[in-house]
């Protein structure tokens, strides 16, 4: 009598599911059934023809030069993921647990105020200070440590300290907001129980943070991974990505088939990355529970 | 005397812990805003280029994006693609974030699933996948010729953006309705309240604070999108794509005070959504995390 409408409990949900239906799941499909197709000839029409499917792409694709790119992606990405962590977990935690809240509040917004400045731009602004003229060399010889300029553009080094800088936001939050959950009563009741404070960190702190650190390990790692325009302004020829690789196919090259076998692996990469994060997350929560089990058997 | 000495020697690690902890926050937080201030600096420079810093040049760049009609009309497409898309984003985020709290069921978990997916794909992924989708079938006309008067580039720039930014929303309306309890709907309907009212005049108001955030972050994404954008939106240029033309030349002044344009409406929006959640009395942490999503 209540409801008298007695739609299905999808109802509101019926637009999201047709627009990722529509827009993604059957696109990103289509790519992987792409990947197996072949360019068409000159005069034959289409982008990609799929009457003959053959593993003929990702062979042809599978160059030194290709995976060459392709372990420079996952190395650069893979290293820069960490130096967030590195960098951004003290961050997050001094902001969650040492701030008061005015300065929680402020703390917050300058993390947060960089990444809306133009992604273009603010990654081109780090040529203006790694120029031969600019601040970093100026600095550098003004204390003696270098005798005479170094050229970083064009290196690996800055391509990286490039990706550290634009996605460090995408660490500190997610860190922050699973840090902040933690009650201060638990690392209270560790040091009470005698713990130090490097044990309570080690072993109440980081596992109950684990989901956020992976939640920022896969936020960080998955678009510097797929991410060209980082390397193409402070990388040059030298700091090609995976991302790169996939723009030259389909869109330089207009090769469709071997963008769709690049993409595939990068996918591919992806759901390992993914994989592994779940896997260790579950790992940390497992050691954890088993230790408080022995911990409190023992006490009983 | 040894009953006291220990919490001095606490009191004083304490501050160390503290000490060390704010010096590299410090550090870091510098780390972030270098480059934001060399571009609010360069944006003034004198000379022709944004790189290399000439001399003062005041607002003439500024004065160069209402002036230069390629470079104004690349801006407005910004603009059109962040509104198009955020209007999409809210739109399904809101219904869906709405039924994934009030509806469960077993279709829950499908859709869960499903917006994960979307929020790990790169935009690479999503970009080539869009592009080939559309030109390759034959339904596509509206989304390659355009409609309504609407270039299909901009049709497609909406799509794309709002795939990632609609799961955003999704999520944020889920987490702001997980928190408040049911009974104010239940009662609403008790007083022979029919559903879509009850809707509109319970649960959207509740929603309001989540779906201005998701609208400022839906907005944020997509006014600077880059990558998406460089797969499918050829015939309609926007500001961050007009950037990436010109990485191989050297980059004209314009890119900095564009950015700084672009970057002071993004700070207003960001200002209004963080009044909006504080009215609706959220603190500092709570913000922090319906903006991380």
């Amino acid at each position: 009598m209540r409801r008298r409408l007695h739609a299905p409990k999808f109802l509101l949900a019926i637009p999201g599911f047709v627009w990722y239906g529509f827009f993604y799941a059957i696109p990103v499909l289509f790519i992987v059934i792409n990947s197996f197709g072949y360019k068409p000839g000159v005069n034959q029409k289409g982008s990609v023809r799929l009457d003959r499917l053959s593993f003929d792409n990702y062979r042809d694709i599978w160059t030194p030069q290709f995976r060459q790119v392709f372990s420079n992606t996952m190395v650069i990405a893979g290293m820069a993921t960490l130096l967030c962590i590195v960098l951004g977990l003290p961050v997050a935690y001094f902001i969650a647990t040492k701030a008061g809240p005015r300065m929680k509040a402020l703390l917050l917004v300058l993390v947060i105020v960089p990444f809306w400045m133009s992604f273009f731009v603010r990654t081109s602004a780090w040529k203006i200070v790694f120029a031969k003229t600019g601040f970093l060399n100026n600095f550098l010889i003004d204390w003696s440590v270098i005798g005479s300029p170094i050229d970083v553009i064009g290196t690996k080094g800055a391509v990286l300290l490039a990706l550290v800088y634009n996605y460090m936001p995408l660490m500190i939050f997610p860190l922050f907001v699973s840090l902040d959950r933690i009650e201060p009563e638990l690392r209270e009741a560790s040091k009470d129980l005698g713990a130090g404070r490097i044990k309570t960190f080690a072993s109440v702190t980081i596992p109950l943070a684990a989901p956020g650190i992976a939640a920022g390990a896969l936020l960080t790692f998955i678009p510097m991974a797929g991410d060209y325009v980082t390397a193409t302004i402070l990388g040059g020829a030298k700091g090609n990505m995976i991302g790169a690789s996939i723009y030259n196919f389909a869109v330089q090259g207009q090769d469709t088939p071997k963008g769709a076998a690049a993409a595939v692996v990068l996918i591919l990469l992806i759901l390992a990355v993914v994989a592994i994060a779940g896997v260790i997350v579950g790992l940390i929560k497992y050691v954890f529970s088993l230790n408080r089990r022995v911990n409190i058997g023992m006490a009983s | 005397m040894s009953a006291t000495a220990p919490p001095i020697r606490r009191r004083r690690s304490i501050d160390v812990y503290r000490t060390l902890g704010g010096v590299w926050t410090t550090l870091v937080v510098i780390f972030l805003l270098i480059p934001i201030v060399y571009v609010i600096i360069h944006s003034m420079n004198g000379g022709n280029s944004f790189n290399i810093w000439k001399e003062w040049g005041g607002l003439t760049w500024y004065r160069e994006l209402l002036d230069n009609r390629s470079v104004r009309n690349t801006l407005i497409n910004s603009f059109k693609a962040a509104i198009g898309s955020t209007l999409i984003a809210v739109f399904i985020g809101a219904l869906a974030g709405v039924a994934l709290v009030r509806r469960r069921g077993r279709w829950t978990n499908w859709f869960m699933a499903l917006l994960f997916l979307v929020l790990v794909t790169p935009e690479v992924i999503d970009g080539f996948a869009l592009l080939s989708w559309f030109f390759e079938r034959d339904f596509n006309s509206p989304f390659q010729n355009g409609f309504l008067g609407i270039r299909g580039g901009m049709i497609r720039m909406w799509i794309g953006h709002s795939l990632f930014s609609s799961a955003v929303v999704t999520l944020i309306v889920r987490a702001r309705l997980q928190g408040l309890d049911e009974s104010l709907e239940e009662a609403a309907a008790d007083l022979g309240a029919p559903p879509t009212r009850v809707f509109r005049q319970i649960t959207l108001p509740l929603m309001v604070p989540a779906l201005v955030a998701g609208a400022m972050l839906s907005f944020s994404f997509s006014l600077d999108n880059v990558i998406l954008s460089s797969f499918v939106g050829n015939d309609s240029s926007t500001f961050p794509l007009y950037l990436l033309g010109t990485v191989k030349s050297s980059t004209r002044p314009t890119a900095g005070s564009g950015a700084v344009v672009l970057f002071s409406f993004t700070l207003f929006f960001a200002a209004v959504t963080v009044l909006v959640l504080r009215r609706s009395g959220q603190s500092s942490s709570q913000i922090a995390a319906n903006m991380a999503g």
